[in-house]
């Protein structure tokens, strides 16, 4: 298991270069990095409240970002998690309005229903395309995620908008409190369980089920896949609906939880940020829980960080940006640089 | 109509020009998502010098210089550090809009937008009805424009360069047996699209506009990227392909003046990514049986970044 | 400039290299390889698979640069890894794999690649048409210069390859492995071309595979194995065809025993494999199946010769169920499968080894054990729970791996650190595996090397004796006709003629032609 050390220890060491391009470029700013670094500490961790509010920052990372998961397992860079979560939590929201007066379980349940079932047809559309004419997923879930933001541009802003709202940004109307799985931390038992036991499925499903081993079969390669009988086209679009789904999954608990209503592009970043969660995480059920926290505490910080600096919440875009374009270099490349066996064509 | 041709030359610049520096990445065989990060990059670079200084020519050439260098930084993260080119490009332009937006706070103090009276020129303007409201009110970038896709079209389709930088990316191997360094051609074809790209982002911030706004470019980058697929690769087809989505964005905001009673806003400002789906599949099937052809080449194509 | 330099002066040799060694990571590619070929003849290097051949021709052309050591070439010192050097050396390279990019036309291919002077920054589409028009005479002329290289013949590819190699007056040609893609009649047409060119004065150094091949054009012949030179340059006269095979297998190779194999014979069922008048679409590559009668009986093995390209790739497909089939059926074992997906039809017992190894018999990223472990992702489930045991998958893999002597340190090793011939043997080792009725064998030796093909041989007939169907698509009319209990040719994606034993080889080769009818 020396190479999976070597891939931890390498994506941390990034993950780290990263982070003090990031603190250089700060610095350069005319930030004092320390108060910034204690500021982080705070935020994600010390402050009240601070370690609930990154475990609720960490959820949707955590959900959107098990799917990118899935995704990459089978070779499918499905980024189109932010547009799967916000028509999740656009169909949750209606399905909660339109029957106010329900029984609140029930409500809760159809409304996750209907965010699930909008997650994965946000992303099936893609995937259709993808395995039945190979059509390029990248760019599609990419313009579907657009979509999905004007989606909830529309609903905020026009047919569910709260006509009472003051803010400058359009906002729907706020859900009965007996709906709400959370109070307003984010953080709840139903939560914790719901998400714990969906990571534990999906662990298993990816892990320790032929179909798994069957979507790591079509991501290494899907012709010799299709030539041991594995249905690729079934395999692929099974993968982007469950990708599709958890992201739905995270709209629908977001609404649920910590938000109580919709605004007008809430959490612009989550479905980049869990693109990079994965990455970090190395593409690994485990892996992605744990960067998930660190970034959810991340997230919690920069909010918190206004209190103590001055510092724009941008920078953790910024941020976000330096371990994307870091974390998927690889340090052999750089090793066998001169001689690889790649420069060698392949023989027979 | 007028106005609408006026509006769609205008919308269309910043798209071209982004496009054809999206055909020199992909000519070299790179899926280059980082544009749009570059784009707004030379729009903010733009603005500030030349706020800073004063002069739009300075800021221009210090957005070509920005970019380019930070293209040199993903050719070296994605060549000979063997990064992963969607994630990383992905990453540059996540750089790009947190970086600016961030600059725009911590050097400018500000939130949101900066405005600046320094301008691109406009050779031709003042004309307010017929025909020649079309050509009015332009930035020399704009005029500009059709010459800098035709000198990409002879270099990439009439230069022993273009040859070179289409052998590095569609097949390394023949590349090296011509004594070329492919990583050297996709070196040189990002440093130009970098430049194109600062001019497609000071278009927008000093041609079109007196401003940098944060978030200016609006997708605009990926869109250029579909017309790169749309045009077929080819400098021209990329051209009209980013002509036709800038007629599809006037369209847009014209209606948004005429008919927002009746159809909402935002089903009007999907048009262009809707489009833009329709186009990667269309252009997926058209080039799939190219694609076919070849395939007896994918297994001795080398993984080579 | 001052030293006059004539490159086919007597005493100097054209090629000369002194102690080249080259290293991939722990894996020693050259090791000490010295070799002087003397002007004006044709020379071959031969060996087996990773003996070295490839790296060597890369090094002496410039394109790898080599670890220790030194090449000259026409008495020129030539600066490691330099192409350019090496090339204004007068020193030209036919690559193994084809090194035109498929998407250009003839005039732009050559352009790019061809080392002519001359050329200026800009061109105009008429100018370089003139520039190479000369060139591409003998194939085909002016007319073909515009045309793209993906829709070139194989044959006309290879021949351009030569055609861009001597473009710029190269007095030394190197050809690796270029009869691998080739029909007999190419290769005797590319051999003729090659003494036509020693004619000139140009020397020439080819890898070849087959030693049929090596007797019939080469003045002298040199061996490698394991990186080292073990043999020559020696000329062809000096050395037996016995000395020759000792020195490419090399002392202490034992042959393998046949490993052996296990399989279900169709007790009631005779016919194992029928296809009635099946009909398939044309693919880019290849014509489409019309109208094709075939059938496997239990315990033969049923050859399909042809000239590449002729359909064989749409049967093999047809047969797995990876092109629709547009009229007629496929029968496995007596049953109905003609609209079966591939899982059922693997389920009934059909197995494949498949033309290309490297892209579709494995996937070379992922784990020896999921390689191994492939066709049982598709099995029938036997359990309620759809949990599985990955330790206990590790293990059978590794048994199965193990008996059939796959050499390998673990099975969470990627499979493309395998050698070509353990690749082929990790293959059979899965699809060999109980509950096989037929096996379709496409190319089943192809680039393998002497002792892995002979392997791969007796494997397959200890198939046939245990009483299962088999069903061989090769090339190579050697093969066919040392295994095949019958051969049928396929021509234009139909069978066009039938042979049993004893095989008349000029009889075949006229069918594949299409000169019998």
């Amino acid at each position: 298991m020396t190479g999976g050390l070597q891939r931890v220890a390498s994506t941390i060491l990034l993950v780290g270069v990263s982070f003090l391009l990031t603190a250089l470029i700060l610095w350069v700013s005319g930030y004092r990095v320390g108060d910034v670094f204690s500021g982080v500490i705070q935020g994600s961790m010390t402050a009240t409240g601070a370690a609930t509010s990154s475990i609720r920052w960490a959820i949707p990372l955590l959900l959107i970002g098990m799917g990118v998961v899935i995704g990459f397992r089978a070779g499918f860079f499905n980024i189109g998690g932010q547009g799967q979560f916000y028509v999740g939590a656009c169909s949750a929201l209606v399905v909660t309005l339109g029957w106010r007066g329900g029984p609140a379980p029930l409500v809760v349940l159809c409304g996750t229903l209907a965010a699930v079932i909008a997650g994965l047809t946000w992303s099936l559309l893609p995937g259709y395309l993808r395995v039945r004419f190979g059509t390029d997923e990248v760019l599609t879930t990419l313009m579907m995620s657009f979509i999905g933001a004007l989606v909830l541009q529309y609903l905020t802003a026009g047919p569910l908008r709260n006509p009472s709202g003051t803010g400058q940004t359009a906002a729907s109307e706020r859900i009965p409190e007996a709906f709400r799985i959370t109070d307003s931390s984010g953080v709840s038992a139903t939560v914790l369980l719901l998400v714990g036991g969906v990571a534990v499925l999906v662990w298993l499903l990816l892990e320790r089920t032929r179909f798994g081993l069957a979507m790591t079969l079509v991501g290494r390669n899907p012709t010799m896949a299709r030539w041991q009988g594995v249905d690729v086209r079934r395999v692929g679009l099974v993968n982007f609906a469950l990708s599709g789904a958890l992201a739905g999954l995270a709209g629908a608990v977001e609404l649920y939880g910590p938000a109580g209503r919709l605004v007008t592009g809430f959490s612009p970043e989550v479905g980049f940020t869990a693109v990079v969660v994965a990455l970090v995480g190395l593409l690994s059920v485990g892996g992605t829980v744990v960067a998930a926290v660190f970034f959810g505490g991340l997230q919690s910080a920069i909010l918190f960080l206004p209190i103590v600096t001055d510092l724009p919440p941008p920078a953790l875009v910024l941020l976000h940006g330096m371990v994307a374009f870091l974390v998927t270099v690889k340090f052999r490349a750089v090793r066998l640089r001169r001689t690889g066996p790649a420069s060698e064509a392949p023989t027979g | 109509m007028e106005q609408i041709l006026a509006t769609t030359l205008r919308s269309a610049a910043p798209l071209v020009l982004v496009a054809t520096a999206g055909v020199f990445a992909f000519r070299a065989g790179i899926f280059h998502l980082g544009l749009e990060g570059l784009m707004i990059t030379g729009a903010f670079t733009t603005v500030a010098v030349a706020e800073a200084t004063g002069s739009v020519e300075l800021g221009i050439l210090a957005a070509i210089g920005v970019c380019m260098a930070l293209s040199a930084v993903y050719w070296w993260v994605i060549g000979p550090l063997g990064a992963n080119v969607i994630i990383a490009g992905l990453g540059l332009t996540s750089i790009g809009l947190g970086g600016t937006a961030f600059a725009l706070g911590a050097i400018f103090d500000r939130r949101g937008s900066l405005f600046t009276d320094v301008v691109l020129p406009r050779p031709v303007s003042g004309i307010t009805s017929g025909p020649g409201v079309i050509v009015s009110e332009h930035s020399i970038l704009v005029w500009l424009t059709p010459l800098i896709v035709l000198a990409a079209w002879v270099v990439l389709r009439r230069s022993r360069f273009g040859l070179r930088l289409a052998a590095a990316g569609e097949y390394p191997f023949a590349a090296r047996t011509a004594g070329v360094n492919p990583s050297i051609m996709r070196l040189q074809a990002l440093l130009i699209a970098g430049a194109l790209c600062a001019l497609g982002g000071a278009e927008l911030s000093v041609g079109a506009l007196h401003n940098f706004t944060e978030n200016m470019t609006n997708g605009r980058g990926f869109i250029a990227f579909v017309a790169v697929i749309f045009g077929a690769w080819h400098p021209i087809g990329a051209a009209f392909a980013g002509l036709f989505f800038g007629f599809a964005d006037a369209i847009g905001i014209q209606s948004q003046i005429n008919i927002t009673e009746r159809v909402p806003r935002e089903f009007v400002l999907m048009i262009p990514f809707v489009l833009t789906i329709f186009a990667v599949w269309l252009g997926g099937l058209w080039r799939r049986r190219s694609l076919e052809a070849e395939a007896g080449y994918a297994e001795l194509r080398e993984p080579d970044y | 400039m001052t030293v006059p330099s004539s490159p086919a002066s007597a005493g100097v040799p054209a090629v000369r290299c002194r102690s080249l060694g080259v290293s991939f990571g722990s894996v020693r590619a050259l090791h000490r390889v010295s070799l002087d070929l003397a002007p004006g003849r044709i020379h071959a290097l031969v060996g087996q698979n990773g003996a070295g051949k490839t790296t060597l021709a890369k090094v002496l052309g410039g394109l790898q640069a080599p670890d220790t050591g030194d090449v000259h070439i026409a008495g020129r010192e030539i600066p490691p890894g330099d192409v350019r050097a090496a090339r204004a050396a007068g020193l030209a390279m036919v690559h193994q794999h084809f090194s035109l990019p498929p998407s250009f036309t003839v005039a732009e291919a050559l352009e790019l690649t061809a080392a002519r002077p001359g050329g200026r920054p800009l061109y105009r589409r008429n100018e370089l048409h003139r520039r190479w028009r000369d060139d591409v005479a003998e194939i085909g002329g002016e007319a073909v210069l515009s045309t793209r290289i993906r829709d070139l013949p194989v044959e006309t590819r290879q021949s351009l390859e030569i055609v861009r190699a001597m473009a710029a007056d190269a007095r030394i040609l190197m050809l690796d492995e270029p009869t691998a893609l080739l029909t007999p009649a190419a290769i005797d047409a590319l051999f003729e071309r090659l003494r036509r060119l020693r004619e000139d004065g140009v020397t020439i150094l080819v890898v070849l595979h087959k030693l049929r091949e090596v007797a019939a054009v080469a003045d002298t012949v040199s061996v490698l194995r394991d990186g080292e030179l073990v043999l020559g340059p020696n000329e062809m006269s000096e050395v037996s065809q016995g000395r020759l095979s000792d020195a490419i297998v090399g002392p202490a190779s034992q042959a393998d025993r046949a490993v052996g194999v296990e399989a279900a014979p169709g007790a009631e069922q005779q016919t194992l494999l029928e296809l009635a008048r099946v009909s398939s679409r044309a693919s880019a590559f290849e014509p489409g199946l019309g109208g094709i009668d075939l059938s496997v009986e239990a315990g033969e093995i049923v050859g399909i010769a042809g000239v590449e390209g002729n359909g064989q790739r749409s049967l093999v497909s047809v047969i797995a169920g990876l092109n629709a089939v547009t009229e007629g059926s496929v029968l496995l074992g007596g049953t109905d499968v003609t609209r079966a997906p591939p899982a059922r039809r693997r389920r009934r017992g059909l197995r494949l080894v498949p033309f290309d190894r490297n892209s579709e018999g494995i996937s070379r990223r992922a784990p020896l054990w999921l390689n191994q472990s492939a066709l049982r992702l598709i099995g029938r489930r036997r359990r309620r729970l759809p949990l599985i045991s990955l330790r206990q998958y590790k293990r059978q893999a590794a048994t199965e791996m193990d008996q059939w002597r796959v050499r390998y340190d673990a099975v969470t090793q990627p499979a493309e650190s395998l050698s070509g011939g353990n690749v082929q043997r990790l293959i059979l080792s899965r699809e060999l595996a109980p509950g096989l009725q037929v096996l379709v064998a496409a190319q089943p030796t192809r680039g393998l090397d002497f002792s892995a093909t002979s392997f791969v041989r007796r494997s397959l007939r200890g198939l046939r004796d245990a009483g299962a169907g088999v069903l061989l698509v090769s090339s190579d009319l050697d093969e066919l006709f040392e295994l095949s209990d019958r051969v049928l040719v396929i021509y234009g994606g139909r069978i066009v003629a039938g042979f049993e034993a004893p095989y008349e080889r000029r009889a075949v080769g006229d069918a594949m032609t299409g000169a019998r009818r």
